[in-house]
């Protein structure tokens, strides 16, 4: 009943309607531009730049290897990872101090410096500890990715639990503590599966960018994408066949990662989202 | 034989850092008695309640429920706050689960009730609080009355000794009011002990078996709720009464 009331007669005296409209064509016409232009540049690279018999020839097996490399190193730094998190960021939330100041300590650091810093540590700082030569791991470029990818993302993926945790109010846990269940199993049944929820869009980017993140690993000689740009390149004087095959496969890992998390995130909202 | 009380408050002080905010109180709810707490805003009203189960720590006294201490150190605090049922003001559902999961989820994971007996009693609880049609509704679907007769269904699940009400119809549209009292009704004429602040004096005076007043951290008065609301002992309780009008 107030609805109607309060509801009508709402245009203003002002009304925007004619700025509206000319924006809204101002809006269409650049993009319009804007797409022709892309489309323009990426074409004459395409027509010039492009070879077709190269193109074909470097899939296999330069890229479809490269491919799997990185594929298999971010299958196993993700779920690593998303683990990982899970427990630094229980830790951050932690009532003990010692676990509190130890998580943060953690994030702080792998926060703090940089990826490559962190490869690079791990990569070339772990061996020295054996005399020269005695290292037991032969090929180590793979394992110390793995590692450094893990540990840095622990971090990130840490920081966006506790703050899915926070995200949830305290009436959640008293209610939860009130029926009689334990920390841990108010934790479990009722603050931790909404904070997974509050978190999975942050986790979700921070995943997308561990898959970017692999181009560094051509610093640990890493088969990876962007060496096998550069060898290529070397190889051929011909540097934009390869770049084409990697902005394809790394938006081949990125582009369906990110719809699987957007499905993630309304599977996780029961409700179906606001109505 | 006389019983012991469900719940006592023996000498209870309890602080928020310097603030004193509940100051030596005395209080008693008998087997099936409902109390009925009043007061000005921030009088203590809901730390009285939350100091029942435990939410908050006291400072000083004891705090019993059916003879048990809750507020000792040795305490089985999650064992006694199964004998005490708690409804919030802001509901406190869990959005992720139905409604049934809501009120089974306590029973099966407290004390190990199998998930279909558990849900079984879920919906003979939800429809007695008239939701038996929307069992299968989440949180976000239901109206604030639907939500809190939920909540009060979630507490009884775990059969209590005595339920709390703080203020549970205060964040209601008016027009919804009247749903969750009737509920808090029945379940005092099926002789539930219930300890609950309201600012609902037309609900007090009627299901009321006692009033309490407090102010300032302290029982100023408290008796049966025609004595309170004709003539109040104490002149706290006449400007109280006086500011309701
Ligand atoms: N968590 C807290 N930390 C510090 N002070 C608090 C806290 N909770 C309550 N208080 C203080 O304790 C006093 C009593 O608060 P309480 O919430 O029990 O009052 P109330 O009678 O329930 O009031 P209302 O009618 O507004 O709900 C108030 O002065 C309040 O500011
Ligand atoms: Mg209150």
């Amino acid at each position: 009943m107030s609805e109607t009331q309060y509801g009508r007669g709402d245009e203003s005296p002002s009304s925007p309607f004619l700025n509206d409209q000319r924006l809204k064509i101002i809006g269409i016409a650049a993009s319009g531009l804007f797409t022709l232009a892309v489309v323009g540049f990426l074409g004459v690279i395409l027509y010039t730049q492009v070879n077709p018999d190269r193109f074909v020839n470097i899939i296999h097996p330069q890229f479809i290897d490269a491919f799997f490399v990185v594929l298999r190193i971010v299958a196993i730094s993700s779920v690593l990872s998303v683990t990982g998190g899970m427990l630094v960021g229980l830790g951050r939330i932690s009532e003990t101090l010692p676990t509190r100041g130890i998580a943060k300590g953690y994030i702080e650091f792998f926060r703090g410096t940089p990826l490559l810093f962190q490869l690079i540590v791990i990569y070339s700082g772990i061996p020295a500890f054996w005399p020269p030569g005695q290292f037991p791991i032969a090929n180590f470029s793979v394992p110390a990715a793995i590692i450094g990818l893990t540990l840095n993302h622990s971090a990130y993926i840490g920081e966006a639990i506790r703050g899915g945790v926070e995200a949830v109010p305290d009436g959640q846990m008293e209610a939860a503590r009130s029926l009689g269940m334990s920390y841990a199993q108010a934790m479990r049944e009722v603050v931790l599966p909404q904070a997974w929820r509050n978190a999975l869009a942050a986790i979700g980017n921070d995943q997308v960018i561990l898959v970017k993140d692999t181009s560094l690993l051509s610093v640990l000689a890493v088969p990876e994408i962007i060496s096998t740009v550069q060898n290529i390149n070397s190889a051929t004087f011909d540097i934009w066949t390869p770049i084409l095959w990697a902005a394809i496969l790394y938006l081949a890992i990125t582009i369906p990662l990110g719809k699987f998390v957007r499905y993630l995130e309304a599977r996780a909202d029961p409700t179906g989202g606001p109505r | 034989m006389s019983t012991r009380p469900l719940v006592e408050y023996e000498s209870v002080d309890k602080y928020f850092g310097e603030t004193h905010v509940l100051k030596e109180v005395d209080l008693a709810v008998e087997e099936q008695e409902v109390v009925v707490v009043v007061g000005p805003s921030g009088s203590g009203k809901s730390t009285l309640l939350r100091c029942a189960n435990r939410l908050e720590e006291i400072q000083g006294g004891e705090i019993r429920i059916a003879g048990d201490l809750i507020s000792g150190p040795d305490a089985n605090v999650n064992r006694l706050r199964q004998q005490v049922g708690m409804v919030f003001q802001s509901f406190n559902l869990f959005p992720h689960m139905t409604a049934t999961e809501n009120v089974a989820v306590g029973p099966r994971k407290v004390k190990g009730v199998p998930e279909s007996e558990a849900t079984k009693r879920a919906d003979d609880l939800l429809g007695r609080v008239g939701l038996g049609d929307q069992t299968a509704s989440y949180p976000a679907e239901l109206s604030g009355g639907q939500q809190q007769r939920v909540a009060i269904a979630r507490a009884l699940a775990m059969d209590p000794k005595v339920m709390l009400f703080d203020e549970v119809t205060s964040a209601l549209d008016p027009e919804l009011v009247g749903e969750v009292l009737g509920v808090m009704k029945d379940l005092a004429t099926e002789g539930m002990t219930m300890l609950t602040v309201t600012h609902e004096m037309g609900f007090a005076r009627e299901v009321g078996d006692r009033i309490v007043l407090m102010s300032d951290g302290e029982v100023v008065e408290q008796g049966a709720p025609e004595s309170f609301f004709e003539s109040p002992e104490t002149e706290r309780g006449e400007r109280f009464l006086e500011r309701l009008l």
